[in-house]
């Protein structure tokens, strides 16, 4: 599937050594965050508990404690890692920093930028 | 029978509508002026409906459960869905859907080797809304949606994508009522990894290799050259929605496609362009 070195090669970018690359290949399908993600983005109400009892939907969805502890600290890189499907990273950054004017510089940019590949603000 | 008036495909990047004033200047104006083309050349053709393809960004078809095709079957469409509305920064609108032409290839495709899941209840996202508020502002063109698996492995062959063009374009013309105007249009591409390790970067040469490849006309070295592996290496995650494009080629036939627009667009995060093919000869 992948041309690229396998998952544990260490990507360069902009001069600074990043994180193990993750693609498509590496998602676990069975993850609850995958089916939480997916869910949250069709179902405005499953937003809005989302939103008002971030706690009580991490357990809704049954998240083994891994996901859990990536969700409070907001650690979008851990998500990866744990098999979240990498088109949803973003999204997952959108959620906690908001969607409009979505470029590189923008808050929800920085989130993505600095959880997955630990660059400073 | 009906006729296939236009085969196109384009990029539909977020940034186009969400933050194209982050982009330089003189880019800004290029992407306008080739969206702009790329308008003018579907206008032109005056189809009555579209016949589309593009990704399936996770909306509709969940990781643990995709098909390679899902056509929408329902009579009229609305889009954004909510969760995209600022981020598209485009208003909500409604497009006319087309049950009979959506029924006539579910029922035609097997025959063809080519199948389809069924839905009449498809969210939008960037897929539909960045190219139609391009291509018809006014949204007044009937839609198929056709949304597709191009970022959850296994994906779709090129091969098998190229063949449910070609599918696609035979039962229009074998099937469908004479004066049904079709047109084909891909979305998605080019070289771009949404949340992947390109997320903030372009591949220029391998987009413009592959719409020079467009531009040669030669369908089998397209498919012997667009490997999937080819596509990921320029973003696993979004370069291989091209697989779209590749299923308007089968549809186009062996003929050479025109690039009204490129642009590496760094600040998009997103190789963007497009291309017609010219329908005026007949294929080879």
């Amino acid at each position: 599937m992948r041309s690229r070195a396998g998952k544990f090669s260490l990507t360069i970018r902009r001069g600074c050594i990043s994180f193990p690359e993750m693609g498509i290949a590496d998602v676990d399908k069975s993850l609850a965050s995958n089916r939480m993600v997916f869910e949250l983005r069709r179902d405005e109400a499953a937003l809005e508990r989302f939103r008002a009892d971030f706690e009580g939907t991490l357990t809704a969805y049954a998240l083994s404690e891994a996901e859990k502890v990536a969700w409070r600290e907001r650690d979008i890189g851990a998500l990866g890692k744990l098999g979240v499907h990498p088109y949803f990273l973003p999204q997952i950054a959108r959620l906690f920093r908001g969607g409009a004017y979505n470029h590189n510089r923008s808050a929800a940019a920085k989130l993505y930028a600095a959880t997955v590949l630990g660059e400073k603000d | 029978m009906a006729e296939i008036v236009c085969v196109l495909a384009l990029s539909h990047a977020p940034g186009l509508t969400g933050w194209l004033d982050q982009a330089p200047e003189d880019q800004q104006r290029r992407l306008l002026d080739g969206y702009r083309k790329l308008h003018d050349a579907f206008q032109a053709a005056k189809p009555d409906v579209i016949v589309g393809i593009a990704n399936d960004h996770l909306l509709n078809m969940p990781v643990d459960d995709t098909a390679d095709f899902l056509i929408g079957t329902a009579e009229s469409w609305q889009g954004p869905a909510p969760w995209f509305s600022d981020w598209l920064n485009v208003p909500p609108y409604k497009v006319r859907g087309h049950r009979a032409l959506a029924e006539t290839l579910m029922r035609e495709g097997p025959a063809r080797g080519v199948s389809f899941r069924a839905s009449d209840r498809l969210l939008f996202d960037d897929n539909w809304s960045v190219p139609l508020k391009f291509l018809t502002p006014d949204y007044d063109v009937a839609l198929v949606p056709i949304h597709m698996n191009c970022i959850v492995p296994p994906l779709p062959s090129p091969r098998h994508c190229h063949a449910v063009g070609q599918a696609i374009a035979e039962i229009v013309r074998a099937k469908r009522p004479a004066g049904e105007r079709v047109a084909i249009m891909a979305t998605g591409g080019l070289s771009h990894d949404p949340g992947g390790p390109r997320y903030f970067a372009v591949d220029e040469v391998f987009d413009r290799r592959f719409l020079a490849l467009l531009e040669a006309g030669d369908p089998d070295r397209v498919l012997r050259e667009v490997t999937i592996d080819a596509m990921a290496a320029a973003g696993d995650g979004g370069t291989t929605e091209l697989l779209s494009w590749i299923v308007a080629l089968g549809a186009a036939g062996k003929r050479p496609a025109r690039t009204l627009c490129y642009e590496a667009a760094v600040e998009l995060r997103c190789g963007m362009g497009g291309v017609v093919w010219d329908l005026t000869p007949a294929p080879a």
